[in-house]
């Protein structure tokens, strides 16, 4: 413990007397803690056929994730880690196998050449989609269809330049999905233009194409949020994904769309109505699912309870009901608190 | 034991002083950081030519000029608030603010108003960046559940606006051409 506090306040007096040599900014430390009970109406946690909230009549974890930013002068850096079943086993690539590790959110580096244009070279969040694998940065506690299918995250080298506050351009290659390092040689480019058309209307364009899921394949997504008024907000994630080979399964196409309200400065309601198809491929037929969840979100300071219902539907029968036979339908209530500091 | 002691005073001292810090009401209805400052050593017209680099230079990347005259400078701006621990923290969110400066021989006032908080959330690059573009009004009266949390925000904002404050007229008494010129002198070391 000593040893550990010596380290710490010698941690801090070094970025102290570094602060005062170079113009910096101070480390920032932030991140998140995240716990839920879910219960299935059917009992069977099977049911659960997106990314995590996984356990039935269950209090479960989700995750612990620290991160650390550092800026001096034009060159920063972003490190972030997660600890727990949503930051390891269940995010795809667990830096030590067998779901006994942990997870890298983001490693990278970054340089402001000007104030228009940056390059930005690590393991980064995908760009691609509306949702993400930390429960702070999603409204719902359970995850889409699309976040489920789609990448999570992307290492690469990515170039962005600012024309101005509405318009915005990203360009980059990348190896493919989900890996530490590359399988298949730094083999996908992709690209983002970020369009903000009136104040609090902000759209992305996204493109990735390369090496991904199931193979060589190209996604193509739009994700859009717009605060229309003080108390609502309207988000809508539209994506097509298609694998190059077209006898492998993966490909989907679907749509998600969120609205919602704020009752008043604690409590906002929200809603995610998604509907997503997974394409035939080969002897595999096309399926489809819709998917509503109704979610409120309660701030307390830097915590947040998320109580939420979620109601899916596939008319191919992949969910199961009480006695274990297949059914149409799922559904769930789950109660999360995640906590961010 | 009695150094830890002073210490942990030492710390309380500065949180009770923290917490005493308050803005002032303007008559209409909205928070003020209002000061008049004595300047007798310095014109009118530096005054306000002073004022207007401090705009247009010193702090051109967080403030926006909205028009001048010969007596008064006006300016939007935003300042980032954040939850600093010793070294450690980070943004928590950033206040907007409207700025006026009016000069006359030997004083000048400025002041700092319509103040609106916009919070910032985590994304998912690990960066800090505002969660909304529609500001909440400093003065609004949080409910039970933000109650806390709103009083931080005011505090960190009254030391920010403190410290805009401090640097403000530090710069007003400051000659940038005396001070460049200062900078430029160099030392030899052949005669001693």
């Amino acid at each position: 413990m000593k040893k550990l506090l010596t380290a710490i306040f010698t941690m801090a007096s070094t970025t102290c007397a570094l602060a005062q040599e170079a113009a910096s900014s101070p480390l920032e430390i932030s991140g998140s803690v995240d716990t839920y009970f879910k219960y299935d109406f059917a009992k069977n946690p099977l049911n659960a056929k997106t990314s995590f909230v996984t356990d039935h009549n269950s209090v479960s974890l989700g995750m612990i994730d620290i991160a650390l930013k550092k800026k001096t002068g034009k060159a920063s850096f972003v490190g972030e880690l997660s600890f727990g079943p949503r930051g390891q086993s269940q995010s795809i690539p667990d830096a030590a196998a067998g779901g006994s590790s942990f997870n890298i959110q983001n490693l990278y580096v970054n340089y402001e050449f000007t104030d228009e244009f940056s390059m930005t070279a690590g393991y980064m969040g995908t760009f691609i989609g509306y949702e993400v694998i930390s429960p702070v940065g999603n409204f719902n506690y359970s995850t889409s269809y699309l976040f489920t299918n789609g990448p999570f995250q992307n290492a690469g080298i990515k170039a962005t330049y600012k024309f101005s506050d509405k318009v915005s351009l990203m360009a980059g290659v990348f190896n493919d999905w989900n890996v530490y390092s590359a399988t298949r040689g730094v083999s996908a480019v992709g690209g983002q233009l970020m369009v903000a058309p009136v104040e609090g209307w902000t759209a992305y364009i996204n493109a990735l194409s390369g090496a991904g899921f199931g193979g060589y394949g190209t996604i193509v997504d739009l994700t859009t949020a717009y605060q229309i008024t003080d108390q609502f907000k309207l988000a809508l994630n539209a994506a097509n994904y298609d694998i190059k080979d077209n006898s492998v399964p993966g490909s989907y196409a679907g749509a998600a769309l969120y609205p919602q309200y704020a009752v008043s400065d604690a409590v906002t309601l929200g809603l995610r109505g998604e509907y997503f198809k997974v394409k035939a491929a080969g002897v595999v037929p096309e399926t489809a699912f819709t998917a509503v969840t109704l979610t409120a979100n309660i701030k307390s300071g830097g915590l947040t309870l998320i109580p939420e219902v979620r109601l899916d539907h596939n008319k191919d029968k992949p969910f199961f009901n009480k006695s274990g036979t297949s059914a149409p339908n799922g559904g769930q209530f789950s109660l999360a608190a995640v906590y961010a500091f | 034991m009695k150094y830890i002691l002073f210490g942990f005073l030492a710390i309380f001292s500065v949180k009770l002083s923290a917490q005493q810090k308050k803005f002032s009401k303007h008559d209409n209805g909205k928070f003020i950081y209002y000061q008049v400052v004595d300047s007798q050593s310095v014109s009118k017209d530096s005054l306000v030519q002073r004022a207007r680099s401090f705009v247009d230079v010193a702090y051109k990347k967080s403030m926006k000029p909205e028009g001048s005259t010969d007596s008064s400078v006006l300016a939007k701006g935003t300042m980032v608030i954040d939850k600093t621990i010793l070294v450690a923290g980070h943004p928590s969110g950033e206040v907007s603010y409207n700025f006026v400066f009016e000069a006359r021989q030997g004083k000048y006032r400025f002041w700092l108003t319509d103040m609106l908080f916009i919070p910032y959330q985590r994304d998912r690059y690990g960066n800090f960046v505002p969660a909304t573009t529609i500001g909440v009004p400093l003065e609004r009266t949080p409910g039970k559940l933000g109650a806390a949390a709103w009083k931080d925000i005011l505090n960190s904002t009254y030391t920010k606006v403190e410290k805009f404050g401090e640097a403000f007229k530090k710069y007003l008494a400051t000659n940038r051409l005396e001070k460049t010129k200062k900078k430029a002198e160099t030392i030899s070391t052949k005669k001693w």
